[in-house]
């Protein structure tokens, strides 16, 4: 019995929370591609050489093996682009959305969906200013949000930001590697 | 039998019943979880499980790039939840340890109902069988054909009907029955 109610309590525990949309996709559009009027999907599909190349560089694969950007203009100017990335944690998936100047460098984060279970941990921290860390970094640039909440965050929302991180660094070696060096 | 829920102590009752009310609610609210996240059609489990994955299995010999316009609408579009091959497995890993224990929960109440031996026998069976099918549906779906989504779907049921099989016989048997002690 004893055994029975351990293995519940673990079981319990390890649960996966259903995901919860934090922001929706349209409003973290216009957040990350403020003015566009238009709007393009641009979907890398990965040779597995280069599906190979992108995992080994941020232990990450996209799913089905395509990368999607999508650009916005305003008339014939670019706004830049932004991309939606899944982390998939033992807690379950976080997406970020990270949008990129169209000189390349991070417009701005925002994380776009959670589990129930994270939800409290983003949005503290978000709070605390995690997706400030973010702006202006560039292709080969390394994240920073864990790095910079502590002492304003709790420990778990100091974790999820390290998932964000993770996003983060994804979202900019796919744009750094794939955005602008494959033709369509 | 020394076991018999007919003639359990009241607190034996108690808890039993305590536990089929709990079980019963986690059941309602995994029904409304289905229906928000994977539907009860096979159409839309087959969307769930099945996925992309399904439709290009090979990644092309060089790198392409494909690009289509895109509405603000088509970002509001409904977004269809999927799970692919990595989270199934998170899933697999995190379900069946629960849906074993539920099962032994109410097969422990199975052994203490008043039932012939191979209708018992049947109801553990069906108890922990449909979890396995339930699961086994969606890796089907997955890699072999959507078509298995109703695999998944009748295990679904089966899982719900079980449970309330066990809960009326359970109820009647320890507060209704005129053979109770």
């Amino acid at each position: 019995m004893n055994f029975l109610i351990r293995a519940a309590a673990i079981a319990a525990m390890l649960h996966i929370t259903p995901i919860v949309v934090l922001v929706k996709r349209p409003d973290a559009v216009q957040a990350l591609l403020p003015g566009a009027d238009a709007y393009v999907a641009r979907e890398v599909h990965l040779s597995g050489t280069d599906a190979h190349r992108l995992h080994e560089a941020v232990d990450w694969s996209p799913e089905d093996g395509v990368l999607v950007f999508y650009g916005g203009t305003a008339g014939s100017t670019s706004v830049g682009a932004l991309e939606f990335v899944r982390v998939d944690t033992p807690h379950g998936p976080i997406e970020v959305a990270v949008g990129f100047t169209p000189r390349g460098a991070v417009r701005g984060v925002v994380v776009t969906k959670a589990t129930v279970e994270m939800k409290p941990w983003v949005l503290e921290a978000v709070a605390a200013g995690l997706t400030d860390h973010y702006r202006g970094l560039k292709p080969g640039g390394v994240p920073g949000g864990a790095a910079g909440i502590p002492g304003r965050a709790g420990n778990l929302a100091v974790y999820v930001a390290g998932e964000v991180d993770k996003g983060v660094a994804r979202a900019l070696a796919a744009y750094g590697a794939f955005y602008n060096h494959v033709r369509a | 039998m020394l076991y018999d829920l007919r003639r359990a102590d009241v607190r034996v009752k108690w808890l039993v019943t305590g536990l089929l009310a709990t079980l019963g609610l986690s059941y309602v609210f995994g029904a409304a979880m289905v229906a928000l996240y994977a539907g009860f059609t096979p159409q839309s489990v087959a969307a769930t499980y099945a996925g992309a994955e399904m439709s290009m299995p090979m990644p092309p010999e060089t790198t392409m790039v494909v690009q289509r316009p895109m509405s603000m609408a088509d970002f509001a579009g409904p977004e269809v939840h999927t799970v692919d091959t990595k989270l199934l497995i998170q899933d697999t890993h995190v379900h069946v340890p629960m849906y074993g224990l539920i099962a032994a929960a109410l097969g422990v109440v199975v052994v203490g109902l008043s039932l012939p031996r191979r209708w018992a026998l049947g109801l553990i069976g069906l108890l922990f069988a449909a979890p396995w099918l339930d699961f086994a549906g969606m890796w089907l779906t997955k890699l072999v054909s959507p078509r298995f989504a109703i695999v998944t779907i009748a295990a679904g049921w089966a899982m719900g009907v079980a449970y309330l099989i066990v809960a009326a016989l359970a109820i009647h048997q320890m507060w209704l029955s005129r053979e109770r002690g």
